[in-house]
């Protein structure tokens, strides 16, 4: 069955060998000790406060959506700050590495990267950033916000919730590990085929690419089918489909696309799984194979995955932006229409990727059309974000500066894509840096929803707001990167320089090249000032009410800061689109429950955890080849979910006095309280 | 922070100031493919500017105008007007339709197989050139099956002569593309390309591979010489009467990978007749030409050593 490798391999230990560990190379034993010693204060630092009970009841085994999504966001963080780091050398090597005569240093002829590591680490930068990056911060704000939003208690299935966090950290967990033993692909984060084939990458470097994403698209499936449960069936009362926020409408399109496109990934890349250890021949070039049914499967999983990241920046500056215009949103029907349209629009566009395939003139008309329509609904959303402007009272606090960047990077990202949908241009500038600056606008939309998302909702899940100055500082830094790295990308691209390459071969690039660096050093600031605002706020902790910033408009508002564990004390009953603007214009917002009913709580779980870690064994030992270490783990993944289907606990009751004691002291029902051990339920009535 | 925010807003000017056009190779196209796709590139985005603009406008005005601090008309529910939905909606939609239109005109235009670019340029009188591009992991090889003759890494083309390119590869994906001249097109395994071009003054142009292909991929340049007829012809004579023939199997040689350094180039006479064709068929019959993991850990180290046969100069 085994596929003939060209390196020994031993039924204990598969391929792994002493050799796979790259103690040679300084820089990787230098992130290794770096991070190894975080990773021991860390630890350190948990058991001498003994928190170690209290990190797992609360957090590891939490089904609490907040959690959750705080420690997805967590995850997308680090992993962010990793991508970040990957972009630093990335930059650093091309401007090092221009012409014949440029210097080498650490093993490399040019620059201090050789191809096998520079190749690795570009591959690696698209890979975390928009797998391990931007989806997890957006799953985690999806997760954290969409309940409060409508209302609900916690998600659908909240423990299917735990299991996709965990899936997806296993899949980073996995990228993080092939840093420090054995290597990771080289063959971009698309996987260019049919260059992540055996032939020409026999090492384990494509399987560790492989293996990660298909665990954490396992997870971003099951996410999409909670997000989706939850909004179809848990809005309060009164809730109609069109009083939900527009946060939530956009994280239904974008699940939607999730359900539907995360499949199509899974299925490409059991088929390369296929090719690569079974000797099969889906995407090889000879014997009947094809690798542009690979290209096509990839493209219509990732063109759709694209606007699945970009919907819920959407959603996020359609609420700040009223927010902080005091006004409510400009044409919130047409922005809905506008958020399915870009969904719908996105399925069908995804051969834009390869124009210069030698597709013919009527199918990349057809693609190049298609594209085009895209520009239709963005165009209407930056208009009614526009006039949602238009005759407000606007305070420039750091989400709305954010948001306002978002708009701006969204035109330009919107400009340049749809120079590059037209093929007559495509041609000139496709697999140029040009398209790396292009994608890099719409992908810091993203980043800069994230942004704007974690200081508009930050006092909500943490009762204490971000501090402001440092905030901003973060904010302009930032932004002076931005343009500072990208705006001579797009002039490189002009210049005809093509991307991906390790060594610069064209000495006229040199200039905008170290402006770029310029840019990346400027970055490397705004992440200063990014640490130093969290801890700036964590000093100072200056309360905020519930309604944090004196003109939200949404029911996440209604409830205490920092939020409940259990959201709301008596589900709230809506009674228009934006119902705290509609409470408080009635003179309403201040009314709080008084009579409370017992709610009926989930326990926590170990199961998801432990699932998670022996997904990421079962990853290993694929990805190594030990075949025992993955047939355990696939086996105590099966003993655990059958296992956990005889477990009788049904969740406990809150009671009463619990929820009114909750009530007038909120801090002890906040999301860092220590909650008592309570009983759980055997079995519960319908209710 | 007042500085860093001035600073911030400025800096796009500080940037274009510091350029002059002279670099930007696709400004500066060459023949009537590239000329056409400039034209194209102009256009849409000229059509694009006419809602580009005013929306950045807005952008910048709006924001400023609305500040809380400046009393400006306040309108706490006004959330909608039935004349700025439509006109959201039909701006793009009418902008699109141009665009659409412009897009497939231009599509056919540089339609890289038979661009309509080209029909009555002064090479359409007469037959074209025609070459076949055949990747490898990591060099180009140009082979001229009228002429009778290969080369590596040097593509030599008559001025004012249509090129008729068909591209494939032994091992893995490849871009070919000459920024100022020629479209992007790749070069894929088991698979035929087409590409066509037509210069009409004479230089030399720069052409690269764009689609990654490995450890060797950032050495992968090719010259593209554009001479005149005669001097075309004396090269041609040149090459023919080269001793190094390039049969199917000193081909699969020098297929294995390889990096070519520099670029430096190699010459053929009396390539075989169906090379072409045996590449791409044997591409089918799963011949591969594997990279070990010990060459893509090691690529760079080679440099400054011959790899590559010493060329044999024509």
């Amino acid at each position: 069955m085994q596929v003939d490798l060209q390196d020994p391999w031993s039924p204990l230990f598969g391929r792994l060998t002493l050799d796979s560990i790259p103690y040679d190379n300084p820089i990787i034993v230098g992130t290794f000790l770096g991070a190894a010693t975080i990773g021991l204060i860390v630890v350190a630092a948990v058991l001498y406060y003994k928190k170690l009970p209290y990190l797992w009841r609360e957090w590891l085994t939490t089904v609490d959506h907040k959690k959750i999504g705080v420690m997805y966001i967590i995850l997308g963080l680090v992993m962010l700050f990793r991508g970040f780091v990957d972009g630093l050398m990335m930059r650093t090597q091309q401007v090092m590495a221009v012409g014949p005569d440029s210097p080498g240093v650490l093993g490399a002829q040019h620059g201090f990267l050789p191809p096998f590591h520079f190749d690795q680490v570009y591959s690696a930068h698209g890979t975390i950033m928009l797998i391990f990056a931007a989806t997890p911060i957006m799953a985690g704000l999806g997760n954290i916000i969409v309940p409060l939003q409508i209302g609900a208690r916690d998600m659908a299935y909240p423990y299917l919730n735990a299991v996709s966090l965990w899936l997806t950290t296993a899949g980073a967990a996995l990228i993080m590990l092939s840093l420090f033993v054995g290597e990771f692909s080289n063959a971009a984060w698309v996987g260019l085929m049919p260059l992540a084939e055996l032939p020409y990458n026999p090492g384990v470097g494509v399987d560790y690419w492989m293996w990660a994403i298909q665990l954490s698209s396992l997870g971003t499936t099951f996410n999409a089918i909670n997000i989706i449960a939850t909004i179809v069936k848990m809005r309060a009362p009164g809730m109609t489909w069109f009083r939900m926020p527009v946060f939530t409408w956009v994280n239904l399109s974008t699940s939607i696309i999730g359900l539907t496109a995360f499949p199509v990934l899974g299925v490409a890349l059991s088929l390369l799984t296929a090719d690569r250890y079974l000797g099969t021949d889906f995407f090889t070039v000879g014997h009947g194979g094809n690798f542009m049914l690979y290209i096509d499967l990839f493209w219509i999983w990732g063109h759709p995955e694209v606007y699945f990241l970009i919907l819920p920046p959407f959603g996020i500056f359609s609420e700040i932006v009223p927010t902080f215009s005091e006004k409510p949103l400009f044409g919130y029907l047409t922005m809905v229409a506008a958020s399915f349209a870009i969904a719908g629009i996105g399925w069908s566009v995804w051969a834009h990727h390869f124009f210069t395939m030698g597709m013919g003139p009527d199918l990349n008309g057809y693609f190049s059309s298609a594209t085009m329509l895209v520009g239709i609904p963005t165009g209407v959303k930056i208009f009614n974000w526009l006039f949602t402007m238009y005759r407000g009272r606007i305070t420039f606090t750091t989400p709305m500066l954010w948001a306002v960047m978002g708009i701006f990077l969204l035109l330009f990202g919107g400009f340049t894509g749809m120079m590059l949908s037209a093929p007559a241009i495509n041609y000139t500038v496709h697999d140029s840096v040009f398209v790396i600056a292009h994608f890099h606008c719409m992908v810091l939309v993203v980043a800069v929803g994230a942004f704007a998302a974690v200081a508009y909702w930050w006092p909500k899940v943490f009762g204490f707001k971000l501090d402001e100055r440092n905030g901003q500082f973060f904010f302009w830094t930032f932004t002076l990167a931005s343009i500072v790295v990208f705006v001579p990308m797009f002039g490189l691209g002009l210049e005809g320089e093509t991307r991906r390459l390790d060594y610069v071969f064209n000495p006229q690039w040199r200039p905008l090249l170290i402006a770029e660096e310029v840019g990346i050093v400027l970055y490397c600031i705004s992440v200063f000032y990014f640490l130093k605002m969290i801890y700036v706020s964590l000093r100072d902790r200056v309360p905020a009410g519930d309604d944090a910033w004196g003109t939200g408009r949404t029911l996440e508002w209604m409830t205490h800061t920092p939020v409940p564990f259990y959201n709301f004390a008596v589900t709230p009953q809506i009674n228009a689109l934006d119902e705290l603007a509609w409470r408080r214009e009635n003179g309403l917002d201040k009314v709080k429950p008084q009579t409370f009913v017992p709610i009926h709580m989930p326990s926590n779980t170990a199961v998801p955890v432990i699932i998670g870690a022996m997904a990421m064994a079962l990853g290993f030992g694929m990805i190594w080849r030990i075949w025992w270490m993955a047939g355990a783990a696939l086996l105590a993944i099966v003993v655990a979910v059958i296992a956990r289907s005889f477990d009788k606990n049904q969740g406990y009751i809150l009671t009463a006095e619990e929820i009114a004691k909750f009530e007038s002291k909120t801090e002890l029902a906040s999301m860092i309280a220590e909650q008592p051990k309570r009983t759980p339920l055997d079995h519960v009535e319908a209710h | 922070m007042r500085f860093l925010r001035h600073f911030a807003l400025c800096a796009p000017l500080l940037l274009l100031a510091g350029c002059s056009t002279v670099d930007f190779a696709l400004f500066h196209p060459v023949g009537r493919v590239a000329e056409a796709e400039y034209h194209y590139t102009l256009l849409l985005v000229g059509v694009m500017m006419i809602v580009i603009l005013p929306t950045f406008l807005l952008m910048v005005i709006f924001p400023l105008r609305y500040r809380k601090s400046r009393n400006a008309t306040y309108t706490p529910n006004w959330s909608h007007s039935t004349v700025i939905e439509i006109l959201a909606w039909g701006v793009p939609f009418a902008i699109t339709a141009v665009l659409i239109h412009y897009s497939f005109v231009g599509v056919y235009a540089v339609n890289p197989y038979n661009p309509d670019a080209l029909d009555g340029s002064p090479g359409s009188a007469l037959p074209p050139i025609k070459v076949d591009v055949i990747t490898t992991d990591w060099q180009w090889f140009f082979i001229y099956p009228d002429q009778h003759i290969a080369t590596i890494d040097d593509l030599v083309v008559p001025v004012g002569r249509r090129v008729d390119l068909r591209l494939t590869s032994t091992s893995v994906m490849n871009g070919f593309y000459i920024p100022r001249v020629a479209p992007m097109v790749d070069a894929m395994p088991g698979m035929r390309t087409k590409d066509s071009f037509e210069v009409d003054q004479p230089g030399t142009f720069e052409g690269f591979s764009t689609d990654f292909s490995g450890a060797g991929f950032s050495w992968m340049q090719f010259s593209t010489r554009v001479v005149s007829q005669a001097e075309f012809d004396a090269w041609t004579k040149t090459v023919q009467a080269n001793p190094k023939t390039l049969p199917y199997a000193t081909f699969t040689q020098l297929a294995h990978p390889t990096v070519n350094f520099g670029a430096k180039p190699a010459y053929f006479s009396a390539p075989d007749p169906e090379l072409f064709n045996k590449v791409v068929m044997d591409a089918m019959n799963g011949v591969v030409y594997p990279v070990p993991d010990s060459l893509t850990k090691s690529v760079s180290s080679n440099e400054g050593k011959a790899l590559v046969p010493a060329p044999a100069s024509p």
